[in-house]
């Protein structure tokens, strides 16, 4: 099914909401079946979600243990003599903020399934400002260019004999603030020089700029976010 | 035993086809100036990076010193190779330039006035006393080239591997390099060179590598350019 980037938008913006609002492990696994559905119907491989999940591992394991030990009531799962550690009410809390990651995201995911310059166009013609949206974009690709150059950084620090593994956290936080220095001065410099580079090739020289394509809205995708926009706020109401 | 040593070594980037590297054998010894040549996007940066497993081979072996690359640790690598990247900017890190060349020293355990000792003689051979104190990103592209090479160069690492380190410098400055590297050479420790400076290369190079299309496709220790331009 091939569905405007912007409907596709706006079900990613509805799953998060209602991931955010539901607070019960049964209602987020209930979203996060409707979720992984939909990647099937949009064909992403599941697999790939696996890959995006991976990377959050820790972060959720921290964020269970921490409400596990430290929410209160319900039953008491786990004790050490008299000394309630684990209770009920603390695994549900601690699992249903680890759904509530899941469901976020793999829903983000969607959002992988056009190109950015689908986006602005789709923000240009919702009468977004071309500038902000254009923005939007830059700044999306220049991401994962700013975590290569961090990654080359880190290279050339560990080539000049630190050993990463070895040094303590204090020192590891004091060289972390050191390689983040030539990352963001980097970066600046990059913002003014592409600025000047955007002027000079005529950006913003003229009020109005054409577009090569239009995207077309059909009546699926008015059908589709009207249902889901409709879908969500009963949800929430309810 | 070779210092480097690879065999059939292969390697593509993620999640891409084709191969930057292909079949490469290659054995370098330790006491000698090699260069690699060949047009842009041949590979040369990509076989550096290779080389001391900055990046995984995808295949084939590669052997420092007899131990494979695959188990050492970056920092072991770097302590018997020095490796000044093409792009000066993302190799400088410190606050000011005397710091950035006694980073390595300090992490190699110097004494605190040995290490101000030799960075004060790096700082003066490549002429950048004046800047002892300024912010690295702040200089010019050649002043910022010369900081890198310099602060790799301050360690004294066995081996020195250089991609493009005439790039940005003045006629001077590259003799002032290139003497330098002859005094290397002459201390018996040797180097790998990258660079499209052809007339750098002949006056320094023992042997040639010529690379083309993830190939190496000539290798010798012949001087002079064979129909390669630069
Ligand atoms: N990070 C990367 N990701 C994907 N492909 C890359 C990456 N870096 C280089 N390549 C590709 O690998 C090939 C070899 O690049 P490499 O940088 O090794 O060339 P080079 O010989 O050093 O060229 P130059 O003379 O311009 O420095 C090129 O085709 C390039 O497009
Ligand atoms: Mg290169």
């Amino acid at each position: 099914m091939t569905l405007d980037p912007r409907t596709k938008m706006v079900i990613v913006i509805c799953l998060s909401t209602l991931a955010l609002i539901y607070n019960t492990p049964e209602r987020l696994l209930q979203l996060l079946i409707v979720t992984v559905l939909l990647l099937l119907l949009f064909r992403i491989d599941i697999r790939s979600v696996w890959v995006y999940l991976k990377r959050f591992l820790q972060l959720m394991l921290v964020v269970f243990i921490i409400q596990c030990f430290f929410t209160r009531g319900g039953e008491v799962l786990l004790s050490l003599g008299s000394v309630e550690l684990i209770s009920s009410q603390g695994f549900l809390t601690g699992a249903s903020l680890v759904l509530r990651i899941i469901v976020v995201i793999s829903a983000a995911l969607i959002l992988t399934t056009f190109s950015s310059r689908d986006f602005i166009l789709g923000l240009v013609q919702w009468k977004v400002p071309y500038e902000l949206a254009f923005m939007v974009t830059i700044a999306m690709r220049f991401l994962p260019l700013f975590r290569d150059e961090f990654v080359n950084v880190v290279t050339a620090v560990q080539l000049r004999g630190v050993e990463l593994k070895q040094v303590s956290w204090g020192k590891k936080i004091e060289l972390f603030r050191c390689l983040l220095f030539p990352v963001v001065f980097g970066a600046l410099l990059k913002a003014q020089q592409l600025a000047v580079a955007m002027e000079s090739r005529g950006f913003r020289a003229y009020p109005r700029r054409t577009y090569l394509r239009r995207l077309d809205f059909i009546l699926v995708d008015y059908a589709v976010m009207l249902i889901f926009v409709t879908v969500t706020i009963i949800l929430i109401v309810y | 035993m070779h210092f480097l040593e690879l065999s059939q070594v292969n390697f593509h980037y993620p999640k891409q086809e084709k191969l930057a590297l292909d079949n490469i054998n290659l054995e370098i010894e330790q006491k000698s100036i090699t260069a690699v040549i060949g047009p842009n996007g041949s590979g040369k940066t990509t076989l550096s990076k290779v080389m001391i497993g900055v990046f995984p081979a995808t295949g084939g072996k590669i052997l420092l010193q007899g131990d494979p690359v695959s188990e050492l640790s970056l920092a072991e690598i770097g302590r018997s190779i020095g490796y000044v990247f093409q792009n000066p900017d993302l190799q400088l890190f410190c606050g000011t330039v005397a710091e950035e060349i006694g980073f390595g020293l300090i992490n190699r355990g110097c004494e605190p006035d040995r290490v101000k000792e030799k960075v004060d003689f790096y700082l003066d051979y490549f002429q950048l006393a004046e800047y002892r104190n300024a912010f690295p990103l702040h200089l010019s592209q050649g002043e910022k080239q010369r900081v890198a090479i310099a602060s790799v160069l301050a360690a004294e690492p066995e081996f020195l591997i250089l991609d493009e380190p005439t790039i940005g410098l003045d006629t001077y400055r590259k003799k002032i390099l290139e003497g330098y590297l002859q005094k290397i050479a002459c201390s018996g420790r040797g180097m790998v060179l990258i660079s499209h400076d052809m007339s750098f290369v002949n006056r320094l190079a023992d042997r040639v590598i010529q690379m083309e299309n993830g190939h190496i496709v000539d290798d010798g220790d012949w001087k002079g350019n064979n129909g390669y331009d630069a």
